[in-house]
């Protein structure tokens, strides 16, 4: 009980309150800038050489300016904004016109969680297991192999790395497409067919986002073994004659993995801002592009959308870490 | 002292070394030089000496854990198993590590992280256990831990916490409970009481004392604080620059001291009633890396002669308990210092 008082509610509260002072700055932001989008809608209209006629330009703005939930003061946008929120309106795309913003994401975003949920995930248990085992194992040779290899992979820049893996597999090698997240003209549906497709679209960019994110797992895992080997409960373990495979792994992996949890939660969060480059690079559909576009054409509402998803994931993911931490740590207790 | 009494633990010309590469240029460290021991069964052996002559890495070497950069140079180390001496240096690594907790057990200092800090204290208990006893349920392991938890007087529910939950005189118990759990023959104790108040020292004491009377085997203990020794050992081994210097009983120890340095030690500690002010050896201790020729505590010896500086002096055996490497004690010398 003392728990839910001094510790839960006060953070759940804590957690609203982020939310809610991150998506009010997201609804600010646009409206501090100096251009107005309406405007500028109507500008870009023009811009392409469409002719309005002088009469409908009033209906025009007020159409637009409804549709951007721009009418009223203020205020009065600001419940408006959070009652269409409420019911998962983000507002219509500018740029994407008529596309509505809930869509949009809703296409990319399964996708992205496709792709970054699987990478994130083995990239990290094996990262992990691997760095643990060559932190704890310093003096073996395939240990000394996999560091020199995680040594030249880890500075590569990512998108060199994915060009050329590209290049490699799928330009010259032909074993994969060059682009694209399935075949063109395949339709989505749960046979094995369509699976295998997107399996093998996705296999590049896996690939090159478990390669790098897993050297950088493997070297952090690798220092902090090496850190908790020193530790005096593994040397008393050893002095204790406790078997090795124990003492790996429960003396020696488990206590490297506690800042390692924290940060698998931190990058899970993040997955709802996409992965722009390897979307870039191999043609994937996703979130990223998503809001690189939204961003180069000034698209307020799209940016909008994405930055709240990024916003509720990231904050729910520290949330979670925060209260399963007791969970891998007894040390910390929140009464 | 009987010279009946079984040696279980013997060492024979034991030199550990630590082998340093610094940068190309090797640097040896002579941590225990040319060591002979006799360590018998049913007994507490105490070894004393200052801070960096090279106790710790005497343990460690007697418990046959040589690991680099500490490499064993020469010599031997006999356990008793049984009835035969087994050299120990020469076990595969499985075997000595099944020796371990079973035959000689160690106690490590019961400092903040001695144990892992995620898991329940009964949790390390299993794992310590399962290594050595097969074929046990968990049920029989927690069984045998709670009924040795309650004879040696500790709260039953100390297996149920973690180890950051426990007080610093309550962890280093239980790193004693722990050491005597599978009954070894030889204990080996480093710095046990070290970090605690002198109230639970001796209540530390007591209980490594309790532990040895009912298991009736062999504890090795390595303090600097002399007063631990006083009482607890039965012999106590003094070190001085990776050597054993004087060997013999307490009562020897500290009322006929022989070696100038030994003397020093003993003068150094409090009295009753006594006011005046305590010396203490002069100078420091010398580098294990640069050791000084001949004996290596001439320079800081008030009666050193030509002869220190040249030869380290053999064993004098005063009686068949008390032995000590000076030139100016027994057989055949100068008679003793003044």
């Amino acid at each position: 009980m003392a728990f839910l008082k001094r510790y839960l509610i006060p953070r759940l509260i804590q957690y609203v309150l982020v939310v809610w002072l991150g998506i009010t700055v997201v609804f600010l932001i646009p409206r501090l800038t100096p251009n107005d989008p309406v405007m500028a809608m109507i500008g870009m209209i023009r811009a392409r050489g469409s002719t309005l006629e002088p009469g409908s330009m009033d209906g025009i703005i007020a159409d637009l300016t409804e549709m951007y939930g721009l009418q009223g003061s203020w205020l009065d946008q600001y419940w408006a904004f959070w009652g269409r929120l409420f019911r998962g309106d983000f507002g219509v795309s500018f740029f994407q016109f008529p596309a509505r913003v809930s869509d949009l994401i809703a296409n990319a975003m399964p996708w992205t969680l496709g792709l970054l949920l699987t990478t994130t995930a083995i990239s990290w248990v094996v990262g992990n297991i691997i760095g643990g085992l060559a932190g704890y194992y310093t003096r073996k040779g395939w240990s000394r192999t996999l560091d020199a290899i995680a040594m030249v992979v880890r500075p590569l820049p990512y998108y060199i790395f994915a060009f050329a893996l590209l290049l490699l597999l799928a330009g010259f090698m032909r074993w994969f497409p060059i682009t694209g997240g399935a075949s063109l003209g395949a339709i989505p549906s749960f046979t094995w067919a369509y699976i295998k497709d997107v399996l093998w679209h996705a296999f590049l960019p896996a690939l090159s986002l478990v390669v790098l994110g897993g050297a950088v797992n493997f070297q952090i895992m690798k220092l902090l073994v090496q850190n908790v080997n020193a530790e005096s409960f593994v040397q008393y373990a050893k002095l204790g004659g406790v078997t090795e495979g124990r003492i790996v792994r429960k003396y020696v992996i488990r206590n490297a993995l506690l800042p390692q949890i924290t940060g698998l939660a931190l990058s899970l969060g993040q997955i709802f801002s996409g992965a722009l480059i390897t979307e870039i690079v191999y043609g994937y559909p996703g979130l990223g592009m998503l809001l690189y576009n939204s961003i180069v054409r000034a698209d307020y509402n799209l940016i909008m959308g994405i930055t709240i998803f990024s916003i509720v994931g990231i904050t729910t993911a520290i949330l979670i870490v925060d209260l399963a931490y007791p969970l891998f740590d007894p040390r910390v207790r929140y009464y | 002292m009987t010279a009946m009494k079984q040696t279980i633990l013997r060492t024979d010309q034991l030199q550990a070394f630590y082998v340093l590469d610094m940068q190309g240029a090797q640097k040896i460290v002579k941590a225990v030089n040319n060591v002979e021991m006799r360590i018998y069964e049913n007994e507490i052996y105490g070894i004393a000496g200052e801070s960096g002559c090279g106790k710790t890495t005497l343990l460690k070497t007697l418990f046959n854990d040589i690991v680099p950069p500490l490499r064993l140079v020469g010599g031997k180390i006999y356990y008793r198993i049984g009835s035969e001496e087994v050299d120990v240096t020469t076990l595969s690594p499985e075997e000595k590590r099944k020796l371990r907790m079973e035959y000689i057990s160690y106690i490590p200092q019961g400092s903040m992280s001695v144990f892992n800090p995620v898991l329940k204290l009964k949790e390390t208990y299993e794992d310590f256990v399962r290594s050595h006893v097969s074929g046990q349920s968990r049920e029989a392991i927690f069984e045998l831990a709670y009924k040795q938890i309650l004879t040696l007087g500790l709260p039953r529910n100390i297996l149920e916490v973690y180890p950051h939950q426990l007080s610093g005189g309550m962890r280093q118990r239980v790193t004693i409970a722990l050491a005597s759990l599978l009954q070894p023959r030889i204990m080996i104790g480093d710095e046990p009481t070290t970090a605690l108040d002198v109230v639970v020292q001796r209540g530390v004491i007591q209980m490594l004392k309790d532990i040895q009377q009912n298991l009736q085997n062999t504890i090795i203990l390595v303090t600097h604080d002399m007063g631990v020794h006083a009482n607890i050992a039965d012999r106590i081994g003094i070190m001085y620059a990776g050597k054993i210097v004087e060997e013999g009983t307490t009562g020897q120890i500290f009322s006929r001291p022989q070696h100038p340095y030994t003397r020093f030690l003993i003068d150094s500690l409090p009295r009753f009633g006594d006011k005046n002010m305590r010396s203490s050896v002069p100078g420091s201790p010398p580098s294990l890396a640069d050791l000084p020729t001949g004996c290596p505590f001439h320079p800081r010896c008030p009666h050193a002669q030509d002869i220190c500086t040249r030869q380290m002096p053999d064993f004098s055996h005063i009686d068949e308990n008390h032995k000590v490497a000076c030139w100016f004690v027994g057989e055949g010398h100068h008679g003793q210092v003044a």
